[in-house]
């Protein structure tokens, strides 16, 4: 493998095994900030025992997502000092507004997972607020400086230096809008199906109490309320795209040859040697009326842009239908689940087709996350920071980065089993007893059979 | 002063705050490999319940440090990380293993087994291992032997941060960490009530504290040789710097011994704070001695500025989120919020 490739093979793992727990890390404090709030007002044990098997998930999941970001920062000056040189000039400022916000949320973390004996119970959920408002600001922060590197802004290249340098510009440069709010959203999506899944996987094994079907629907609402938002901003993403970066929207629909009232292009495999989509649907004027409204506007094909500055198409357009896919599916379980409930059919809420439904719908939203980045990531190649730095010329001149991606991908594939063989632990130990903020009895048991 | 400079003074002071919490960090694992016999158990539980709720908010400091310098360094940044390739990479495979080892082994302990051993033998290997390997780094840096032809960087294999000099400050940074960690468990313990283990805490601090002493001085012996800019910087600007560190460290080994843990806590953070002041101010006007100075690896004014800014608001947010942490878990302050003691229940209770 050479170097280029395997620096770029050990960076798209880390990124691949963080960003899951980045969005956990911003769904599920709030999560527990509402089951914790929900406790509180109705003194319902249920909520207090959700809150507390949460806040036990979570000690586990963010202390890895801290370490696997640290992973991420390193690696951008170990793989990419060129980038760093280019990026730290001028995007600087997101990053250290990013380290204050996880500054922020690692401490009242501490006080949150730590302090269920040393607040009150007033204070300690008040601690859960800065968690989830702190986690919201980091996307927004780490999400805008990759959208600076798709939509440079914020600075003047002159003779190959980097001058008049506008850092809150840079920060705010055109694609931030778009990418932070589809990130963020992304989140929620996918910890509200993926927590969904984990309590519709037990109603499935027969746990039907009242705990698990209070995780169920709590879960479940939030990713109902962020899914069509998610399909309205990604609708938004990809108009933005169509002026701001048509290489990549001509790369994601598969578009060859510019062409006016250009189809929808579904499925099938783009073949760059070609210029071909084989075993594609098409739907006639579809792209054109998406990206534009108008079904007979022109849109850009990759003809249009020198072959060396191609994005790498088979993988752009995989990944964008797949995402595009999987979230379509977490809208139709979503919508699904709460119209039966609208027309109060608990039976058919409870049933095993729609549970295993809401299983698979927290895989695909997890999934819809990976391939959403990989479309920004593969769609933004040949370039790093577009127009101004290619992902070649950015690599480290350090030598032996095979060795480098053998070993992380060892350190990754080491946490993964130990991540996951003690989440699995955690699931089935038993409920320890609890302290209730409104009684004085240590409340032992578990879940009881309704809401007191 | 150049806002360079300050903002360089910024990170030097949030180099100290790494130094002396995330370093006690590592120095409560390095302790850890050291719970044997019939208490190891309860040292175990000791330090878990030490930095469990603090060691992220720690770590932080280093990200900060990491940003902040790429931000205000950009191309000396990049000369670090390709030259440093090797060592850097080895503390952050360090770090990784060491925090994710530390969540694994707390949540596998309520059950004594074979896993919860074997991740308590990571998390102690990687807390010896970092800071060896962040000591050497910074040793290497100051040697001036990193970049050397023109300026240009080349990874180094060893030549720079395997020297005995960078070897002994490698050493001495693990046994800094763990006499910080040391002096801090020796308080937590004897709060807590646990009078032999404060003992034991006690004589570990003072033997790292002496070893921490040595390793010192032969650094400073090695340094004509093997960093003589180093040397002559000392000379220049850093002595009186120096020679308080020395009477601090005096200061805090007297401290221990008449069993004053609160004021001893507080000398041996000022001791690191002094050492690393040494370290800069002899290191001035160089980042990478003998070529990269603060002046000619600067970025842009303005955006050091906005850095500058944004920090003295992040900072009007962190530095009470931190006290209120620290009240909680550490001080024993009385903060809004704490829960009521049991005592005060049972009078309310009366009342």
């Amino acid at each position: 493998m050479s170097n280029l490739l395997a620096a770029r093979a050990q960076m798209g793992t880390s990124l691949a095994f963080h960003i899951i727990f980045a969005a956990l890390g911003v769904g599920l404090p709030l999560l527990m900030c509402i089951a914790e709030g929900l406790a509180l007002k109705y003194r319902d044990p249920n909520w207090m025992l959700l809150t507390r098997r949460w806040a036990k998930a979570a000690a586990i999941l963010f202390a890895i997502g801290a370490v696997s970001g640290t992973i991420l920062s390193f690696e951008l000056g170990l793989l990419w000092p060129t980038y760093t040189k280019f990026a730290g000039s001028v995007v600087g400022l997101p990053f250290a507004l990013e380290g204050f916000a996880f500054f922020l949320e690692a401490i009242f973390l501490g006080l949150y997972l730590y302090g269920w004996d040393k607040l009150s119970p007033r204070a300690h959920w008040l601690c859960s607020f800065p968690i989830w408002i702190s986690g919201l600001a980091s996307a927004w922060f780490i999400v805008s400086v990759n959208s600076w590197m798709n939509t440079p802004a914020g600075f003047v290249f002159k003779h190959g230096q980097v001058v008049d340098i506008n850092p809150w510009q840079a920060m705010l440069n055109p694609s931030t809008p778009y990418e932070t709010i589809h990130m963020m959203l992304s989140c929620y999506v996918a910890t509200g199906f993926g927590v969904a899944a984990v309590y519709a996987f037990a109603m499935l094994r027969g746990k039907r109490s009242d705990y698990y079907w209070k995780a169920l629907r709590l879960a479940l609402a939030m990713g109902a309320i962020a899914i069509p938002l998610q399909i309205i901003s990604g609708d938004a993403n990809a108009r933005f795209l169509f002026s701001a970066q048509p290489a990549k929207l001509a790369a994601m629909e598969g578009v060859f040859h510019t062409t006016s009232g250009a189809p929808l292009t579904i499925g099938g495999w783009a073949d760059p040697a070609t210029g071909q989509v084989y075993y594609a649907i098409e739907i006639p004027h579809g792209l054109s009326f998406l990206a534009t409204g108008d079904p007979n506007a022109t849109v850009k094909g990759l003809d249009a842009f020198p072959r060396n500055d191609w994005p790498i198409i088979e993988a752009t357009h995989f990944s964008f239908d797949a995402m595009v896919g999987c979230g379509f599916f977490a809208l139709f379980i979503g919508l699904l689940f709460w119209l039966f409930a609208w027309r109060k059919k608990r039976a058919w809420q409870e049933n095993r087709w729609m549970l295993i439904g809401i299983m698979l719908a927290g895989l695909f939203s997890f999934a819809a996350i990976e391939f959403g980045w990989m479309v920004t990531e593969f769609g933004r190649q040949p370039w790093v920071i577009v127009g101004y730095l290619r992902t070649a010329d950015a690599v480290t001149t350090a030598p032996g980065l095979n060795i480098s991606f053998l070993l992380f991908s060892l350190v990754y594939l080491l946490l993964s089993y130990a991540l996951i063989r003690l989440l699995l632990r955690l699931a089935r130990s038993p409920f320890p007893p609890i302290k209730l903020p409104w009684s004085d009895v240590p409340f032992e048991g578990g879940p009881q059979k309704a809401g007191v | 002063m150049s806002i360079a400079l300050i903002a360089l003074c910024i990170l030097w002071l949030a180099l100290i705050a790494y130094a002396v919490l995330g370093g006690a960090d590592f120095g409560a694992g390095i302790w850890d490999l050291f719970a044997v016999g019939r208490r190891r158990h309860r040292q175990r539980q000791l330090i878990n319940q030490a930095i469990g709720p603090v060691w992220e908010a720690n770590h932080v400091w280093l990200i900060f440090l990491i940003v902040g310098l790429f931000t205000v360094f950009p191309s000396a940044f990049a000369e670090f990380c390709i030259a440093l390739f090797v060592p850097l990479t080895i503390v952050l495979v360090g770090i990784v293993l060491r925090g994710a080892a530390f969540i694994f082994r707390t949540h596998e302990l309520d059950v004594t087994n074979r896993v919860a051993d074997l991740w308590s033998r990571i998390f102690s290997i990687t807390s010896l291992i970092t800071p060896f390997f962040l000591g050497a780094s910074a040793a290497a840096v100051a040697s001036g032997q990193l970049v050397v032809s023109n300026g240009t960087a080349q990874t180094d294999f060893g030549s720079a941060w395997f020297s005995p000099f960078a070897v002994t400050i490698g050493l001495m940074a693990v046994s800094l960490c763990a006499s910080l960690a040391a002096v801090y468990l020796t308080l937590e313990a004897s709060l807590a009530h646990e009078p032999d283990l404060a003992e034991s805490y006690r004589m570990r601090a003072l033997i790292a504290g002496a070893i921490t002493a040595l390793l010192g001085a032969l650094g400073l012996l090695l340094s004509p040789r093997f960093a003589p800019q180093l040397w002559d910087g000392i000379f220049a600007r850093a002595l009186p710097v120096v020679i308080a560190t020395m009477l601090i460290g005096l200061a805090t080994a007297a401290l221990l011994f008449w069993r004053r843990y609160r004021l001893a806590r507080i000398m041996i953070i000022l001791e690191t704070a002094f050492l690393l002041g040494s370290w800069g101010l002899s290191q001035y006007p160089y980042l990478i001695p003998p070529h990269v100075t603060i002046d000619n690896a600067a970025n842009d004014p303005n955006v050091i500025l906005a850095l500058v800014i944004s920090i003295a608001i992040g900072m009007a947010l962190l530095l009470p989120s931190l006290y209120y942490l620290f009240s909680v878990f550490k001080f024993s302050i009385p903060v809004p919020g704490a829960a009521r003691g049991e005592e005060e229940k049972e009078k309310a209770t009366e009342g």
